[in-house]
C-alpha cells in the first residue's frame, strides 16, 4: 500500500503510522469539565474513548507521516480492498492550508 | 581546579576516514563525503503566518521560501523544505554570531527559529553508482525524471529520519544528495552508508564550509 502525502506525494506505508478511526468527537463532558453533569454523558464518553466499530468497507482513518513530514493526515481507506479515495491533512498548524501555494 | 576548554568535535569524528574503502575498483563508484562547519536554523512560521514568513525569507535570503518538497539557494545559503510551513536555512557557519540570532530580527514575531546546527550531521553523497546504493536503504524513487536537481524530501534512511535534497551534479556527471541527519543517529547511519556502498568502492572525504 502506498500513501500520497498531501505534502511529500506518494510513499511506502512504512513511513506512517495508523492512529484510528477518524469519526469519533470529543462529547461534552460536562461533570469533568467543572459542571454538574448531565445524563447519560459518562456512557457517551466511555463510548468516545473506547468503543470503535470494526469496519469492513470504507472509513476515514487518522494516520501520521513520521518518516517524512510529520503531518497528520486523514485518509478514506477501504479495509477490504486497501483502496485510498483521498488523503487530506488533519485540521491543524501549516496543515490548514495543505496544497496551497 | 582543572580549567576546561570544549572543543566542537564532529559526532562522526570517529567514523569518517578519509580516503578509500570497499571494494578496490580503479573509480569509485561512491564518494561520501562530511560536510562541516555549518549553521543549520529551522524556521517554523506560527499559525497563518506563513505568506509573511516567506516574504521576509525572500527579502533576506534572495529567494522564493520553498512551499514543497524543494531545495533553494540563495545568496545567503540554502533553504530546505522540511514540512507544511517549514523549512531549514542552511548556510556556512560564521562563528561569529549565534545562528538564531542573526535570523532573530529578520523572522520576529511570525516564525520560531530553532537552531540545529549541532544537531545534524551533514552528508553528502556522489557518484555514478549512487543512486543504486541509496536504493537499497530508502524507498524513494530518485530517477532523473522525478527527482531532478532541487529535490528535496523528509524521508527516512534505513528507518531513520532525514531532510535530503539533491544539489548541483558533480563535475563528472554523477548525481550530487545531501543529507541531514540527526547528530545521534549519524555515526549508525555512516556506517550503513559505508555497507550499502562498499561493493561499488568508496572515496571518503570531509569537507568543511566554514566562512574563514
Amino acid at each position: 500500500m502506498r500513501i500520497a502525502c498531501p505534502f511529500c506525494g506518494e510513499r511506502e506505508n512504512g513511513e506512517f503510522t495508523y492512529l484510528g478511526d477518524a469519526k469519533p468527537k470529543r462529547p461534552a463532558m460536562v461533570a469533568i469539565d467543572g459542571g454538574a453533569g448531565a445524563p447519560g454523558e459518562a456512557e457517551a464518553f466511555y463510548d468516545y474513548v473506547y468503543l470503535r466499530d470494526n469496519f469492513a468497507g470504507e472509513m476515514s482513518e487518522y494516520w501520521y507521516h513520521g518518516g517524512g513530514c510529520r503531518s497528520w493526515l486523514v485518509i478514506e481507506r477501504n479495509t477490504l480492498t486497501h483502496d485510498i479515495k483521498s488523503v487530506r491533512a488533519a485540521p491543524g498548524a501549516g496543515a490548514a492550508k495543505a496544497g496551497a501555494k | 581546579m582543572a580549567d576546561f576548554t570544549w572543543t566542537t568535535r564532529s559526532p562522526l569524528q570517529q567514523a569518517v576516514i578519509a580516503g578509500r574503502h570497499g571494494a578496490a575498483i580503479a573509480k569509485a563508484g561512491i564518494r561520501l563525503s562530511e560536510i562541516r562547519d555549518f549553521d543549520l536554523v529551522q524556521v517554523f512560521a506560527r499559525r497563518g503566518q506563513w505568506a509573511a514568513t516567506a516574504k521576509a525569507a525572500k527579502a533576506y535570503f534572495g529567494v522564493a521560501a520553498p512551499t514543497g518538497p524543494k531545495a533553494v539557494t540563495g545568496k545567503k545559503g540554502v533553504l530546505v523544505w522540511s514540512g507544511a510551513d517549514q523549512f531549514m536555512a542552511l548556510s556556512p557557519r560564521l562563528g561569529t554570531i549565534q545562528p538564531v540570532d542573526g535570523l532573530r530580527g529578520v523572522f520576529e514575531g511570525f516564525a520560531s527559529l530553532s537552531d540545529q546546527s549541532d544537531g545534524r550531521c551533514l552528508i553528502r553523497l556522489s557518484g555514478p553508482r549512487v543512486r543504486e546504493m541509496l536504493a537499497k536503504v530508502n524507498s524513494l524513487d530518485l530517477h532523473d525524471g522525478v527527482f531532478p536537481i532541487g529535490a528535496a524530501a523528509t524521508t527516512s534512511i534505513d528507518h531513520t529520519a532525514v531532510n535530503l535534497w539533491r544539489d548541483a551534479d558533480a563535475p563528472d556527471g554523477s548525481p550530487v544528495f545531501n543529507v541531514l541527519v540527526f547528530s545521534s543517529f549519524a555515526d549508525s547511519l555512516w556506517h550503513t552508508l559505508v555497507d550499502s556502498a562498499a561493493e561499488y568502492g568508496i572515496e571518503v572525504e570531509t569537507v568543511s564550509i566554514a566562512v574563514d
